[in-house]
């Protein structure tokens, strides 16, 4: 029975461990996400800043393609919208996740209190 | 399986043992982490810009001259010589793969835009270093606190009777509109209110003799307190008076405990109640709180024990002249019983010196209220206390503004507080007889303030005085005239002061 227990207290560890690296992995797109935030931000204020006269390029591979000035700030705008979006949908991901790995934990704990009073008893026994 | 459960088993016991060092240490480390962190990234910003910097100078410097001689950089590891043209145009990045073209000027304005953001940076890990610095500093204290070790102190002050705590009236604010200001008021009440439910907290240090005086205090306190909300409605002239001894007083030390006078009350608080005293406070004008640095090892951290007194009231009074005086009180019974050392500062003012009355100043002194045998200045002489304690007294305040109001009514016998005047000389404990008379006295009859000189026979020529009179001209000498009628006239009626002393003097 307590080697039982310690096989499912194993099973629990990886589980959560692994929940503990989408966790992390989550966390990390999303700080990526705002950075982008950030950036096109300054880009949609330095857009602000030019005039019609200055050409604007954007780079799409290896190439500058010509844009128009309006265009291009649309386009950063509609840009910044999806980048907000994705980040709102991080969070929530993130959420359930800590909530998921919160329940695991607390399992993870209860098994390993069984399991300690499973060993110590034959042990005792033993000794 | 069995080595899993042992490292476990293991792991928590250490951990136990040495948790909260351990834990210390662990949190001083974040800190410290996130500091060094803070510290890197500032660099970091601070080169960027500084880039920024030098690219704004490339900037202005680029459209001087059409075209430069430069060496071209030609892939990694070689260079050629070019020019270099279109100087004033450039492509400038704007981020995300957005390009624009722009002229120099416009690029140094959009520099300047961008150092603007780092700027920005740059303050907010400023701020964030020196929050988790304050962390780790506090979490070093905190370290050194409960470790013992360090300068820090426990001061515990222990509450031992709760029932003590209100007794009697709690201590209200005069009405606004008569004192300008209002604002001290409110905030001195509560303090007292909270000094006052100190004061009494202790009382369980203390033998039950004293706090039996203790509690008789209290409740002459609240007589007093009611005749002077009675006095104060009907008073104006007292309002002066306390008004210039409340100036007085403020000027002392400026801070909220000195707006006593107020309140009218007298300015000592209810006696002390200490069980330790330090004998220095008596150069604090109105110390009403002593610490008592009663050191007790063994908490884990030395403490102090601290209990509120009143009792090192300087009072200030204004004699009138523009001078002040002060004294110092000290309610002997029971700081004896307990003090540690005797208090440096004592009524300076032996009772039969104070009898001498050379100037003025010399009738404050005279002025005392005996609380338990001791001898109290008054901090105002026109204000009276309550009439049983005062040897010379009764030329309370109200008395005065009475003596107004019924100057014209009718005479009345000058109780006792002339007499005492003219009795002064025969020492304190004259009082004692005085004070069994003087409640009966109270309300009716005005005291009258100054020097009374006694002539020798009972000038039993002088009209009588039974009849009201219309204004009377002079106060000594209605003075005069009251002494003679009063022998005969007033035994049946009361026991005045007067007549107190004169039968003691016989």
């Amino acid at each position: 029975m307590a080697e039982a227990i310690q096989k499912k207290l194993q099973s629990e560890l990886e589980k959560y461990q692994q929940l503990q690296k989408d966790v992390s992995k989550s966390m990390s797109a999303r700080q990526k996400l705002e950075a982008q935030l950030t950036e096109n931000n300054i880009v949609k204020e330095e857009l602000a800043l030019l005039d019609i006269q200055n050409t604007v390029y954007k780079l799409i591979g290896p190439v500058l393609v010509k844009q128009d000035l309006d265009e291009a700030k649309a386009t950063v705008s509609k840009r910044l919208e999806y980048i907000n979006g994705e980040i709102q949908r991080y969070e929530t991901l993130l959420k359930e996740m800590e909530r998921k790995s919160e329940q695991h934990r607390e399992v993870l704990s209860s098994l390993q209190h069984v399991n300690i009073f499973c060993f110590e008893m034959p042990q005792a026994a033993d000794m | 399986m069995a080595s899993v459960h042992d490292q476990m088993a293991a792991a928590g016991k250490v951990k136990r043992s040495k948790d909260l060092p351990q834990g210390v240490e662990r949190l001083k480390e974040e800190h410290r982490k996130v500091v060094k962190d803070c510290r890197s990234q500032i660099e970091h910003w601070k080169k960027v810009e500084n880039d920024y910097e030098s690219l704004q100078e490339r900037l202005r410097t680029l459209p001087d001259k059409l075209s430069y001689d430069i060496m071209v950089p030609f892939g990694p590891l070689a260079f050629m010589p070019g020019k270099l043209v279109h100087t004033n145009e450039l492509t400038v990045l704007l981020g995300d793969n957005w390009f624009a073209k722009c002229s120099a000027k416009q690029a140094d304005a959009l520099v300047e835009h961008r150092k603007k953001h780092v700027k920005n940076t740059l303050d907010d890990l400023q701020k964030v270093m020196k929050n988790f610095q304050n962390r780790a500093d506090f979490t070093d204290d905190l370290e050194k606190l409960t470790g013992d070790t360090g300068d820090f102190v426990d001061i515990r002050e222990e509450v031992i009777n709760e029932e003590e705590v209100t007794k009697g009236k709690h201590r209200l604010a005069h009405k606004a509109n008569s004192k300008p200001k209002q604002v001290y008021l409110l905030e001195l009440e509560e303090d007292k209110e909270k000094k006052e439910g100190d004061d009494e907290r202790t009382t369980g240090v203390l033998s039950e003799e004293e706090l039996w005086a203790r509690l008789d205090e209290l409740e002459r306190q609240e007589e007093l307190q009611d005749e002077r909300y009675r006095l104060d409605s009907t008073d104006t002239n007292g309002e002066d008076t306390t008004s210039s001894s409340e100036e007085e007083k403020e000027a002392d030390g400026g801070s909220d405990v000195q707006v006593n006078g107020h309140q009218k009350e007298n300015g000592w608080l209810p006696t002390s109640i200490t069980s330790q005293m330090n004998g220095t406070n008596g150069s604090h004008p109105e110390d009403e709180e002593e610490e008592d640095c009663d050191e007790e090892a063994g908490n884990g951290l030395p403490t102090i024990y601290f209990s509120h007194t009143a009792e090192f009231k300087k009072v200030r009074i204004n004699t009138g002249k523009n001078t002040t005086l002060k004294f110092s009180e000290r309610n002997e019974q029971k700081a004896q019983a307990k003090r540690k050392k005797k208090s440096g500062k004592s009524n300076g003012h032996s009772p039969h010196e104070s009898y001498k009355i050379t100037s003025p100043a010399d009738i404050y002194r005279v002025f005392v209220d005996l609380v338990n045998g001791e001898p109290i200045p008054r901090k105002s002489i026109l204000k009276s206390r309550s009439r049983e304690n005062s040897m010379c007294s009764d030329t309370s305040e109200s008395s005065t503004a009475d003596f107004e109001e019924r100057r014209a009514a009718f005479g009345r016998s000058w109780s006792h507080d002339d007499a005492t005047h003219s009795d002064t000389s025969d020492g304190i404990t004259e009082e004692e007889s005085p004070t069994g008379t003087s409640p009966r006295t109270n309300g009716r009859f005005e005291a009258f303030t100054g020097t009374v000189i006694e002539k020798d026979p009972l000038p039993c020529s002088i009209p009588h005085l039974t009849i009201a009179p219309p204004a009377l001209p002079t106060i000594p000498e209605r003075k005069l005239e009251e002494v003679g009628p009063e022998a005969p006239q007033e035994p049946p009626k009361r026991m005045s002061k007067f007549k107190a002393t004169q039968l003691h003097q016989k």
